[in-house]
């Protein structure tokens, strides 16, 4: 219980620090914000007209206390460009990559495990195969990957969508076709990196005695590895899966816009471009928090896994 | 056992792949209106490269406005070549001394919200432009007076060349929507009208006609469809599958899109790739105030191999900064520098200036310096010029550029139909991209005779404008490039409307 405590007052003190560097970095230039927003041929006049406007020519502290103020309470402005809160643009974006990151990294909980398994306990070609191909989700980008599936099953073969995403309560059908793809193409990196390193602790935790232990009580070898080897080898493997969701994070950008999701991928990007600094902030905000969310899940978890992490 | 495995394989595998197809069949894999039987499509689908940049009014783009164009009606329309044409002003007059112009409001005009586009909401709009930046420094004290229900005078102090042009540009807009400056949705008279529910900020936006629009027989789609596309690769990809109807390629993407049938608009020298050399006074740059200097610049490009390999023959060689057809165009000027390269470094040491110096040249994604860069720093090296790249990014970079701090930009910018929109621009001393804003008594003077002189007076003075600069070597012209637009077989579009000649028009599309 303290543990979680401890990592909550942690996250919540990164948070802070984070925001807080993003924020100067982003609204420390009133004048180019206000330009921006304003076209090139606007008169200087007018642009620090604007500068005042928006609340620009204070002090970074004071603009960053009044962000804070308002951010605790769901309020994390508008844009600058549309007037669209952030909370409504963030509300219709993160949903579609949430989607995208929590699916890939359930089939990559599946995969990874199954194959990672196969592959330490039967070895041979196999693993072999498994090797390999880590080795090459590993080097390839997703976006490579995406393009690549984009060529074959939404060109050559018109089997699915090349752009686009479709909500499931506009059609299940249709949002499944729409992220078989994107899905497909952060699966294959995030599955060859898990395998391989999910293989290493399993063929770690199969050579210590217990095992040799438990099989000479007869226990039934599937027994052996779903209940004691990969409750074992499950520690490494979380962490591996942890750092796997900061990349897909950041795989998820690129595949957004290969494939024009609208996602928060998209929305940062686009934003940094316009130099609409509130929707940035927020995309910036969102991300950290999900971000400790999954590290502090990965504690949370481990701490189930392995009881010497609750000691401590 | 291995026909056991076989059976939990094919039992796995089977269902797997039946309901793959039974998805694909249950789905269209994302078709954009396709037309079945043989009937028109009843959707336009259109890829943007760039988000819109929300709804306020005055901040629209003419680059991609197709959002804007959708929603709002201007007081003119202007045509390929800048000449004003029926818009919600049916009727029009400008003053002789080019300062004032009278517009009657067509009758019956009304926007979205029920209310009357008559010369108040029209006087409304035209204040909020004045006053609300972005090109509110065209609109710097005018007067707007409505002098009936239907009728609007708009004068400027001094007189405006460009009358027509300036009435193109402002959208007008419901003066309710106008008050709160919130713009969260566009209320306009425009063909179309935003579809919220079916449109998605960043991404998606969904309009549907208006049919209470004065010229509604010219937009024939009952629905309009806006794909917000940034990557060339998920647009090229969108309109191969039939998930767009058009979208704006490059010259890299050119090629695939023909290759996948797509129909091709070609815009041929609408945009001019020029070094800029706004420091003649020598202020900042003093090499830059030698004329000598200036045109041993100019003649060290191989404009015919720019135009063939760096642009793989989309572009052909300019000499001078204006469009071809516009009134400031010299059509019968030979080549001022031919490309000479001895002949140039004889120019830069009778100049002095046989050692060279350095030149700061800023660079920005979008403008093809990828490209153009290595050319340019290689063939200034020939007269010792030592090009320092400045990489700018962000959205400070047009800013940085604008301000003056690098004398020399270079870019691919537009020439527009209406040539005294580039002398507003390029030469004028308060021209946004004269960034080093050094007055010249002789264009000051050929500006005024641009500005009093009739029609045929205005033409003679804008030509001897072009030579001038031509003469003195403010620009580095390179080369003419082409933009084009890829569209689908099974939609019409007809040739570019459009005066800065970006792209086709909302209304192009048949």
């Amino acid at each position: 219980m303290l543990s979680v405590l401890k990592n909550l007052i942690r996250s919540v003190a990164i948070l802070l620090l984070v925001t807080f560097a993003t924020f100067c970095l982003m609204f420390g230039n009133g004048t180019g914000i206000a330009r921006s927003i304003l076209g090139y041929q606007a008169a200087e006049v007018d642009v620090q007209q604007k500068v005042i406007e928006l609340g620009l020519d204070r002090p970074l502290l004071t603009q960053f206390g009044d962000w804070i103020a308002h951010a605790v309470t769901g309020n994390l402005g508008e844009s600058f460009f549309t007037g669209q809160t952030v909370t409504s643009a963030l509300a219709t974006r993160v949903p579609v990559t949430l989607t995208l990151i929590v699916l890939t990294l359930i089939l990559t909980v599946i995969f990874s495990v199954l194959l990672g398994v196969a592959a330490a306990v039967y070895g041979g070609w196999l693993d072999k195969v498994l090797q390999f191909i880590s080795v090459l989700g590993a080097a390839i980008p997703p976006f490579i990957i995406a393009i690549a599936l984009i060529f074959t099953f939404a060109i050559s073969v018109r089997l699915l969508p090349a752009t686009g995403y479709v909500s499931p309560d506009q059609s299940v059908t249709g949002w499944i076709m729409s992220i078989t793809l994107p899905i497909a193409a952060l699966l294959i990196g995030s599955v060859a990196s898990a395998a391989s390193q999910f293989r290493g602790a399993v063929l770690d935790a199969l050579s210590k005695d217990y095992v040799r232990t438990l099989r000479a009580r007869g226990l039934k070898e599937s027994r052996v590895i779903f209940r004691h080897v990969l409750r074992n080898a499950g520690g490494p493997g979380l962490t591996v899966l942890s750092l796997q969701t900061l990349g897909l994070l950041g795989g998820a950008i690129f595949v957004e816009q290969v494939m024009a999701l609208p996602g928060m991928g998209q929305m940062a990007n686009q934003s940094a471009q316009q130099g609409d600094v509130p929707m940035v902030m927020g995309t910036v905000v969102v991300t950290i928090i999900i971000v400790l969310c999954v590290n502090l899940l990965s504690d949370f978890a481990n701490t189930i896994l392995n009881p010497k992490a609750r000691t401590r | 056992m291995l026909r056991s495995r076989r059976r939990a394989l094919v039992s796995i595998v089977t269902p797997v792949a039946i309901g793959i197809m039974a998805l694909t069949g249950c789905t269209s894999a994302g078709q954009s209106g396709d037309a079945a039987g043989g009937t028109k499509q009843e959707t336009l689908t259109l890829g943007m490269t760039a988000d819109i940049q929300g709804w306020d009014p005055t901040i629209q783009p003419g680059y991609q406005g197709w959002s804007a164009d959708a929603v709002w009606d201007s007081l003119l329309r202007c045509d390929k070549n800048g000449k004003p044409q029926p818009s919600l002003a049916d009727k029009w007059e400008f003053s002789a001394d080019q300062k004032t112009a009278t517009l009657h409001i067509r009758e019956g005009a009304k926007f979205t919200d029920g209310t009357p586009v008559d010369a108040a909401a029209v006087k409304a709009n035209l204040d909020y432009v004045a006053s609300a930046g972005g090109a509110a420094a065209r609109w710097a004290n005018t007067t707007i007076k409505s002098t009936d229900d239907q009728t609007v005078s708009v004068s400027w102090p001094e007189a405006n060349p460009l009358l027509a042009l300036r009435l193109c540009e402002p959208k007008i807009a419901s003066p309710e929507s106008l008050k709160s400056k919130k713009f969260n949705e566009p209320v306009g008279s425009g063909p179309y009208t935003l579809d919220e529910s079916a449109t998605t900020r960043g991404s998606v936006y969904t309009f549907t006609k208006n049919e209470e629009f004065w010229d509604s027989e010219n937009f024939p789609y009952k629905k309009l469809v806006l794909k917000v596309l940034e990557d060339e690769t998920a647009s090229i990809n969108a309109l191969k599958t039939k998930q767009l109807d058009g979208t704006i390629v490059s010259s890299a993407t050119l090629e695939e899109a023909k290759g996948a049938g797509q129909n091709i608009q070609t815009l041929t020298g609408t945009s001019t790739t020029r070094l800029l050399l706004t420091d003649h006074e020598g202020k900042k740059i003093p090499a830059l105030g030698n004329l000598d200097v200036r045109k041993a610049m100019n003649m060290v490009f191989d404009r015919e191999a720019m135009s063939s390999k760096l642009y793989q023959g989309h572009a052909k060689p300019a000499t001078q900064i204006f469009r071809e057809g516009s009134d400031a165009y010299i059509a019968d000027m030979a080549d001022p520098y031919p490309y000479n390269v001895d002949e140039a470094k004889k120019l830069m040491k009778k100049a002095g200036f046989e050692d060279g110096f350095t030149l700061q040249i800023p660079t920005m994604k979008g403008q093809n310096h990828e490209t153009l860069m290595p050319y340019i720093t290689q063939q200034l090296a020939q007269i010792n010029i030592k090009v320092e790249q400045v990489a700018l990014s962000g959205p400070n970079a047009i800013s940085e550029i604008l301000s003056g701090k690098f004398p020399v930009p270079l870019w691919q910018l537009g020439n527009y139909g209406e040539s005294v929109q580039d002398i507003t621009d390029y030469v004028n001393a308060d021209g946004i991209w004269n960034v080093s804003h050094q007055k010249d008594e002789k264009v000051s003077a050929l500006w005024n005779k641009v500005k009093t002189s009739d029609e045929a007076g205005r033409k003679a003075a804008q030509q001897e404008l072009n030579q001038y600069v031509t003469d003195q070597a403010w620009f580095v012209p390179m080369v003419s490039m082409d933009r084009f637009y890829a569209s689908n077989p099974n939609i019409t579009v007809e040739e570019s409307s459009d005066y800065s000649g970006l792209h086709p028009l909302l209304r192009d599309f048949k």
